[in-house]
């Protein structure tokens, strides 16, 4: 359970590795989009960082590039560790 | 996709139409997918409403340029031509641009997707309650602008740029926030 304080929508930025993963698996934005039932723009914003998505397209894309969720998502950013 | 194309009646779409929309199928249309291209036909859709809105002061307007009667009946006509041309041009585009995303139903739309159009329908439904606030304040506080009396200012261009703004501005808020596709 979180503060009764914090602000229900405070918008907490989501790390993601879609991209890399991605690209390691030779995957076109278009095919990955395919792939989970999104529009290609969508798999950009999620790479960008600019779109958060559902639980239920998080576990699309990690079932899709056979990747634990907790892998390709994350609350703090991989490539500098902090939040 | 099923054989039969599915119409959304009280969308007033079709399925076939909109998935076509959402595809990007049609090539001649790529310069729209730059927010800078987008951005310029927000600003031309806006300023069609408004020239459309200012139609309703065609009274005031022609007896203060004092033109004969023909050469107003021309003048006018064409700039109400090429008003309408704008709006409706720049509308179309709009619809494009955005692929239909203001007008869809939530089936053909992924989650994002419908995230950003209820989120502009919520910001369009804002902004017509400033217009109209803003028009009731010039109404009852503003100068007397003769809107509804016989041979006087016409106020029924501005009620048709009002209801236009209303079908354009999920589609305006949506081309103004969409980034380079």
């Amino acid at each position: 359970m979180y503060a009764t304080s914090m602000s229900r929508n405070a918008e907490v930025p989501v790390f993601n590795q879609i991209e890399e993963v991605r690209t390691k698996l030779g995957l076109s934005r278009q095919e990955l989009a395919d792939m989970v039932g999104v529009h290609y723009q969508t798999i950009g914003y999620l790479e960008r960082g600019e779109y958060s998505p559902s639980l239920v397209l998080a576990l699309r894309i990690s079932e899709a590039v056979n990747k634990p969720v907790s892998e390709l998502f994350s609350l703090t950013d991989p490539k500098k560790g902090k939040k | 996709m099923s054989k039969k194309n599915k119409i959304y009646w009280s969308l007033g779409v079709t399925e076939k139409g909109t998935r076509a929309l959402l595809t990007d199928e049609n090539s001649k249309f790529k310069w729209l997918r730059f927010q800078r291209n987008r951005r310029i036909l927000v600003v031309l859709e806006l300023l069609g409403l408004v020239l459309l809105a200012l139609g309703s002061f065609y009274t005031s307007m022609t007896s203060s340029l004092n033109l004969s009667e023909a050469t107003e009946v021309i003048v006018f006509s064409l700039a109400a031509i090429l008003v309408i041309m704008l709006t409706l041009g720049a509308y179309s585009f709009l619809r494009i641009a955005v692929r239909g995303i203001a007008d869809a139903p939530n089936e053909l739309l992924d989650e994002r997707q419908i995230q950003i159009r209820d989120s502009s329908y919520r910001h369009a439904y804002l902004a017509m309650g400033y217009l109209i606030l803003g028009i009731f304040l010039v109404m009852f506080f503003g100068p007397d602008l003769r809107l509804f009396e016989p041979e006087a200012n016409d106020g029924s261009y501005m009620l048709i740029a009002a209801l236009f703004a209303f079908a354009s501005l999920p589609s305006i808020f949506i081309a103004w926030r969409e980034k380079d596709i």
